[in-house]
């Protein structure tokens, strides 16, 4: 029986996250699963500490405010210290569904190192995104090809499974800023194997999304460098 | 160069080398870092004491005036010091982040083992 993760990093999220968590429980009560939860606590400034507390939720609480990227890496790295052998990104917010993490586990065991799940590749859900988000995705994915010849589709997307491999590169090193489309870029260039699985989103329940729309040119522009500078960097 | 801004020019690196003499006695600086301050100190003093050669120098390089090619150098070297201030920073944000993220997996595992979580 493979050992499974759910990271779930969670910044002001004290509306969503106990929900999130019990959707997690009830959902391994249901199939028989042992899905292992961690929630890493990036310094919430709300109740997210006191309710993680209370009901006894597993959590690491970042003693300072790091940032997306520093938060999950941090949850890499618990998973790398326990010997799990696959850890699965999960948003705190109920925009990610439990019912797909089987999905993605499933693919993953087959022939991949990550799989993400991804909003566009079939029409399933109501939730797209706006049309500006969309195109901007689209840019990404289409530098994304430039470079590496492979189609990633929704490379923003931050529901994504990992294997062995993948957890001990993320947990040496994850980007700060912006970290789902350029570690997509930096495993594709690495050679890893990343598959895309369709699944649905629902709309975001409550907080606020870490991108938000006035920042999306500003987004943009840093990912595109990022891809640009990290595919002239060697690997060794 | 009239005699009277040579002096002010004289006075004001004076004024700076004690400023960060003093910061450096006082620990707030490393000597490191200090060293760099003192780059631009040096150039305005070398400028300052053989004028007539920068002169010569300023014409040769394509300047108008002396004061022209002397603000361009120390243009020069204030954004180098900012550059290698980011390149600083960046290198102690790496390090901070690792920080945070080791002490507090350190707390979490100490308040598992104590079976109390605070």
């Amino acid at each position: 029986m493979k050992k499974i993760l759910v990271i779930i990093p969670a910044y002001n999220e004290q509306d969503n996250i106990l929900k999130t968590y019990k959707s997690i429980i009830n959902y391994n009560k249901k199939n028989k699963t042992n899905y292992d939860v961690i929630v890493i606590n990036d310094g919430s400034k709300d109740k997210t500490g006191k309710i993680l507390n209370t009901n006894e939720i597993p959590h690491v609480n970042l003693i300072h405010n790091l940032g997306i990227g520093g938060a999950m890496q941090t949850g890499y790295k618990y998973a790398l210290e326990n010997d799990y052998d696959i850890a699965v990104q999960f948003d705190g917010d109920g925009q990610h569904n439990v019912n797909y993490i089987k999905d993605l586990v499933d693919v993953l065991d087959k022939d991949s190192d990550i799989v993400i799940g991804s909003r566009f590749i079939k029409d399933v859900g109501e939730f797209k995104s706006t049309a500006a988000r969309r195109m901007g995705i689209n840019i990404i994915s289409f530098f994304i090809k430039l470079f590496t010849k492979k189609k990633i589709y929704d490379t923003t997307s931050g529901f994504r499974a990992c294997n062995k491999k993948v957890i001990g590169k993320f947990a040496y090193s994850y980007p700060t800023e912006y970290p789902e489309p350029i570690s997509n870029f930096e495993l594709l260039k690495q050679g890893f194997k990343i598959k895309e699985v369709s699944v649905e989103m629902n709309k975001r329940e409550g907080g606020i999304s870490s991108i938000s729309s006035w920042k999306n040119i500003y987004y943009m522009i840093n990912v595109i460098l990022s891809i640009i500078i990290i595919s002239v960097r060697r690997y060794k | 160069m009239p005699i009277k801004l040579i002096l002010e020019i004289l006075l004001f690196c004076l004024l700076m080398f004690i400023i960060i003499l003093i910061i450096l006695k006082r620990g707030r600086i490393s000597v490191k870092y200090s060293l760099v301050w003192f780059i631009p100190v040096i150039v305005i003093l070398i400028c300052a004491l053989i004028p007539n050669f920068m002169m010569m120098l300023a014409k040769l390089l394509g300047f108008q005036t002396l004061s022209n090619m002397i603000f361009s150098i120390l243009i020069a070297i204030l954004i180098f010091i900012c550059l290698s201030l980011t390149i600083i920073v960046s290198g102690q944000k790496e390090k901070i982040k690792l920080l945070i993220q080791e002490v507090s997996l350190l707390k979490e595992k100490v308040d598992d083992k104590n079976g109390s979580r605070k």
